[in-house]
């Protein structure tokens, strides 16, 4: 009884989610795409993770930083985060913890080894250099869907991936962009490539991630993430390796005591 | 019955006798058992792995006056390291170790050793217990934490109150779904380090370390306790303290200029707002004691952050703080009715080159105290850190023009690892 009812409701979901879709405006179309993606990553509970980043100037000189990830799923709202930096080494051992949410502002501390001290830092900086890098903070916070508004602009490729590609327009105000295009890989729903807009509408930096790997059989994360800044030629490689999911953090593992605590 | 100088507290370095007072630390019958048991089980548990993270550091100075005291050098230059190690001690154990050194070249009292942490930590689900030597900050302010009173301060080591003396301590945490309890028990004192004779900057007088004197019969064996609620709801940050036994700044003896260790019960709170740009933050301290005059100390003010200026990675930070203690001419303190105004600019570049420029102003007197300092990173491992200090407008100021002729630029090369 229970399999035909339920089998019913997807048949009757399937026909009335077709409907809506005869009857999507665009910018419908690039929500719906945009909350297809945020929820292939639900449900992942809690991750870990370690990052490499490249820093490459002008002329091709090349600086490392390295640090690990915490993060933990917030059904409802934004994650909790928290990120350890292992390089450069005067550096090492900084730490920081984000609760962020969807509407209202993000809550940030930060932990400075040397004075043992947490400090609660303001979490209004969106377009600040993340460690020197062309990642600004809001290309690395925790994607909501809440956060921009979007649109539909069309089918494409990207080096031979069939994508869909959509503008999205930041809802902050204080973001230091006027609008990202989204390109997001039809089959898997992940974006394969983003391209950022600065505050005068030029384009300014190209994101491009590749290496994706499913985890868990249902998340697809990237392995690889290179910023190209048109503006500047510099340019910013970020890899991933040492993803985990599920590993059984808590809420506990997420407050300012754990931030002191993190080697 | 010997009358009381003030001291010059924030404006004062430090240093007793610091082998004397390592081993002194080390003889604590407790430490002692710890000491032990951390070699029993290091050579048990060998295949664990230490972490570990500190520096070594150049420093020079220029003075750019001949000193009114005996210290006449007009440079000087000194080598110091800190680091920590860290390792997992058992499941729920965990062990730091954090030694410091610097070798001075002028001044005997700055020549120290100290044992910043040598603490054991053991954490259960809902508590957490710290056995050894620690660090601990409260506080929230730039200009200076009045109610971060669990370490002694290592003032030898310069004007950065940052420097601090690791405390001995026994401390229980419990932690809560809206921030946590903290109970301290502090079985023994440790003396403020001071400038020594040959020792620059420095006030005029030479701080007789060696004959400190104390209120309490028990002098530095007194067990001081503390207690500390702090949690984080929405923009607001809060903590409240109270604290009973032996004040970290000393009164000096007159004449001979030895420390007075006396008996406080403070109480205090300590609250940041953050509110986007803005960060507004305030301690304050009610004190009371036999030796002093009971009163209250405040320091309260506002952050406000400019990011990414005309387009690019700088970021500009305006600090404004008020300092007050109710005591006026008779605190221990520089800090009796005082203005802060700073700036800190981040550049965010790869360097991460950073610069703070600061200038406390004495609304009774008019004396000023100008500070800068900028560091940058010079490839992986090394950072180059330069500082200046002024004192200005100090002669109606009976503490500060002790250092009219004491300003200086400072010069640090640290290697990181």
């Amino acid at each position: 009884m229970k399999n035909t009812l339920s089998q019913t409701l997807a048949v009757t979901l399937l026909f009335s989610m077709s409907a809506i879709a005869l009857a999507q405006t665009a910018e419908e179309k690039g929500l719906d795409i945009a909350q297809q993606v945020s929820a292939q990553n639900d449900g992942f509970a809690d991750s870990t993770s370690s990052m490499t980043m490249t820093l490459i100037n002008r002329s091709g000189k090349k600086s490392v930083r390295r640090m690990r990830a915490r993060t933990l799923e917030v059904i409802g709202d934004g994650d909790k985060s928290m990120t350890i930096f292992d390089e450069p080494a005067d550096v090492k051992g900084t730490a920081s913890l984000t609760y962020s949410h969807a509407t209202k502002a993000d809550e940030q501390w930060l932990f400075l080894p040397a004075l043992k001290r947490v400090k609660r830092i303001s979490s209004k900086n969106k377009t600040g250099a993340f460690m020197g890098s062309e990642f600004a903070f809001e290309d690395i916070s925790s994607q909501e869907v809440d956060k921009y508004t979007y649109k539909y602009i069309g089918e494409e490729e990207v080096d031979g991936i069939a994508v869909h590609k959509i503008e999205a327009v930041p809802a902050y105000k204080y973001s230091g962009y006027t609008r990202l295009l989204n390109y997001i890989d039809k089959e898997r729903l992940v974006a394969v490539k983003v391209e950022y807009f600065d505050r005068k509408n030029a384009e300014l930096k190209t994101l491009t991630l590749s290496d994706y790997e499913h985890h868990e059989g249902k998340h697809w994360r990237p392995g690889r993430m290179e910023m190209i800044n048109a503006q500047t030629g510099k340019s910013t490689i970020l890899e991933f390796s040492d993803y985990a999911f599920a590993t059984g953090l808590k809420d506990k593992d997420f407050s300012s005591n754990a931030l002191k605590k993190l080697r | 019955m010997k009358s009381n100088l003030p001291s010059i507290t924030g404006m004062q370095y430090v240093r007793p006798n610091p082998s004397r007072d390592l081993s002194r630390i080390l003889n604590h019958g407790w430490c002692r058992v710890l000491l032990t048991l951390v070699m029993l089980t290091g050579t048990a548990q060998a295949q664990a792995e230490w972490s570990q993270r500190g520096d070594l550091s150049f420093q020079t100075q220029f003075f750019t006056a001949s000193s009114q005291h005996s210290a006449t050098q007009s440079s000087n230059v000194s080598l110091s390291g800190n680091a920590e190690f860290n390792r997992p001690f058992g499941e729920n154990g965990n062990l730091t170790i954090s030694p410091f050194f610097r070798v001075d070249q002028h001044d005997a009292e700055r020549t120290h050793v100290d044992l910043r942490e040598f603490l054991y930590r053991y954490s259960a689900d809902n508590w957490e217990a710290n056995v050894g030597l620690g660090k601990i900050f409260w506080g929230v302010a730039e200009s200076s934490n009045i109610v971060d009173i669990i370490n002694q301060r290592d003032a030898v080591e310069g004007l950065d109150p940052e420097n601090k003396l690791g405390q001995p301590m026994i401390n229980l945490l419990l932690l809560k779904d809206w921030g946590e309890i903290s109970l301290f028990v502090l079985p023994g004192f440790r003396e403020r380090t001071f400038a020594g004779k040959d020792g620059r900057p420095r006030g005029l007088f030479v701080i007789d370390t060696d004959n400190a004197q104390y209120e309490s019969s028990n002098e530095e064996r007194h067990v001081d306790v503390a207690a500390r609620v702090s949690g984080a709801v929405n923009e607001w940050d809060l903590g409240l303290h109270v604290f009973h036994g032996t004040a970290r700044e000393p009164l000096l003896t007159f004449p001979d200029f030895a420390p007075l260790y006396y008996q406080i019960t403070q109480v205090g709170a300590d609250v940041q707002a953050t509110l986007e740009s803005w960060l507004l933050k305030t301690e304050l301290v009610y004190r009371s004691g036999d030796v002093i005059k009971d009163h209250a100390q405040l320091v309260t003010g506002l952050e406000y952050s400019f990011y990414s200026v005309a387009e690019t990675n700088l970021d500009i930070g305006v600090v404004a703080e008020y300092l007050y203690d109710d005591r006026a001419d008779q605190a221990d303190t520089v800090f009796q009715n005082d203005l802060l105004i700073g700036l800190r600019f981040a550049l965010n570049d790869e360097q991460s080159t950073e610069a703070l420029v600061g200038v406390i102003t004495d609304l009774d007197g008019g004396a000023n105290v100008f500070t800068a300092e900028a560091s940058r990173r010079i490839g992986d491992r090394f950072k180059l850190t330069a500082e200046a200090v002024v004192w200005a407008n100090t002669k109606d100021d009976l503490l500060l023009s002790q250092f009219a002729n004491e300003d200086y630029i400072q010069l640090e090369l640290g290697y990181f690892f």
